[in-house]
């Protein structure tokens, strides 16, 4: 029986227990001895055939950085990449995502079969072609609205910006499509480039996810269906709050009477961010001036009109 | 027979009419961006930031031109309120306003080719064209190159106080603006001031 070595009490959490957690460190050491930068220039043995063990190495402070950092590496890859020359069909025993989160990847799995990616490419897609389980953080663990743009949308560059990458998904499609420039395609969105710094792909290629334990939807749309009403986001209901902004909103309170102000810590959104009093203040100034320019008119008119009745 | 003098040359006018029908077109997308809302009239969203941007660079060109011609024409000096009694030609010009129009009383200061404003115009144009107008452009610029701004004030997003700048300066020119066409009917007719800004000259 595989061990957990997850054994925590928090869900997600790392395992807290000193002795545990020497145990993990001592077990991945033994990997990380060969799948990093340092393995790869100081093999620990001779037979090592490097150019094969190049597409895996990793970076142990980015995983232990990442949502699966604290579990030991054979609870994935199992206990026989404990020994080594591995076996042929290592990677063919890597456990599925779903073993572990199983109610999550039921709830994804019927979302991401109507996505783009599945309804064109279902074979060739597995979590890991976005989630790199070794690097990946959920929003919630990156806090920081601009990192968690950066990390996720890496992932669809990954591809979309990539001829490579895309053709080698994309080969198999009949007729074979070649990877769309993304600027030519984006080039109707206002501002692009600061559009792809400041909020993800996902804001405007998904749905709003129907499941609320879910942050966002993984049905990917592709361009005919994505949003394009800017005012979706751009609006005191911005869909921002549902989505990027989505923890950030729930922990934060109004700020110098800003609605949205949890986007304001980042960005200011024109139509999102707004002060209402200032707003009300403004259009109140706005009525008055109409209101007193259109009494001054009416009074002259009604002045003129008399002073031509009594003039001879 | 009215009295017909020559004070605004082609330049001025040209300069006035661009700058107006730029104004319009900033005002009208400006506010479709400040209170986008799929429930309102608006001009759509996207279409307006684009109108906006090119606008908003013309009245940059516009203005950097009305600045230059009017230091090389000595223009400038028109809006210069002239000392002594600038509080007080204000105060008549506001009592005219208020009160001495109704009875059909005469301009108190008509223009002349020497002066063409009256103090309160000359006060308010001096504070709109050299004060408010400035703020608008440069708070614009930045917002057109958010780069400029500063990363982070007070907290949040560093664009927030080139932002909120830029709308009530922004406002503070379209009020003006308002009471600026309503003061053009207050000409020897309705219209005599509207066409003093199309032919150059001015009846009384």
């Amino acid at each position: 029986m595989a061990v957990d070595s997850r054994a925590a009490d928090t869900k997600g959490a790392a395992p807290a227990d000193p002795a545990l957690l020497e145990k993990i460190a001592k077990s991945n050491a033994e990997c990380y001895a060969c799948h990093t930068e340092a393995g790869l220039k100081t093999p620990p043995r001779a037979d090592m055939d490097v150019a094969r063990l190049k597409p895996f190495i990793h970076d142990p402070k980015q995983f232990e950085a990442s949502n699966h950092a604290g579990m030991e590496c054979v609870v994935c890859h199992g206990q026989s990449a404990k020994t080594f020359p591995h076996v042929a069909t290592l990677r063919e025993q890597i456990s599925q995502c779903g073993e572990c989160h199983a109610q999550k990847a039921m709830r994804i799995e019927s979302q991401f079969d109507l996505s783009v990616h599945a309804v064109n490419l279902k074979e060739k897609f597995t979590c890991q072609t976005c989630h790199d389980p070794h690097v990946y953080r959920v929003a919630q663990k990156l806090g920081e609205p601009k990192k968690i743009v950066a990390q996720d949308n890496a992932m669809c560059i990954d591809c979309h910006n990539s001829d490579l990458r895309f053709a080698s998904f994309a080969e198999s499609l009949t007729p074979r499509k070649t990877r769309p420039d993304l600027d030519a395609l984006h080039a109707w969105l206002p501002n692009t480039r600061l559009h792809w710094q400041s909020v993800r792909c996902i804001e405007c290629h998904t749905p709003v996810s129907p499941v609320k334990s879910l942050g966002m939807s993984h049905e990917i749309q592709s361009k005919d269906k994505a949003e394009k009403n800017c005012v979706t986001c751009h609006s005191q209901d911005s869909a921002l709050r549902l989505r990027l902004y989505r923890s950030a909103q729930e922990t934060q309170l109004a700020q110098y009477g800003f609605v949205n102000s949890a986007i304001l810590d980042n960005a200011y959104v024109i139509g999102a961010t707004r002060n209402p009093t200032l707003d009300r203040i403004v259009l109140s100034l706005f009525a008055l001036t109409i209101l007193g320019l259109l009494g001054h008119a009416a009074v002259r008119v009604v002045a003129a009109l008399i002073r031509r009745r009594k003039s001879p | 027979m009215s009295h017909r003098v020559y004070l605004l040359p082609v330049w001025l006018r040209l300069w006035h009419w661009t700058n107006a029908a730029l104004m319009i077109v900033l005002a009208v997308t400006g506010a479709s961006l400040h209170f986008a809302d799929p429930a309102l009239m608006l001009v759509p969203f996207s279409a307006a930031a684009r109108l906006h941007n090119i606008a908003g660079l013309a009245l940059v060109a516009a203005y950097a031109f009305f600045v230059v011609a009017n230091i090389v024409s000595g223009n400038w000096w028109q809006y210069v309120p002239k000392q002594p009694g600038v509080l007080r030609r204000c105060w008549t010009q506001a009592v005219y306003y208020g009160w001495g129009i109704f009875r059909g009383a005469p301009h108190p200061y008509p223009p002349t080719v020497e002066t063409n404003f009256n103090a309160l115009q000359a006060v308010i144009y001096w504070l709109v064209m050299y004060a408010v107008m400035p703020v608008v452009v440069l708070s614009g610029l930045v917002f057109l190159f958010p780069d400029f701004a500063p990363q982070r004030v007070l907290g949040m997003d560093g664009l927030l106080p080139v932002a909120v700048v830029h709308y009530l300066a922004g406002a503070g020119i379209i009020l003006f603006m308002l009471a600026h066409i309503y003061l053009g009917t207050t000409g020897v007719r309705v219209t005599s001031l509207f066409k003093m800004m199309v032919t150059g000259w001015h009846e009384d």
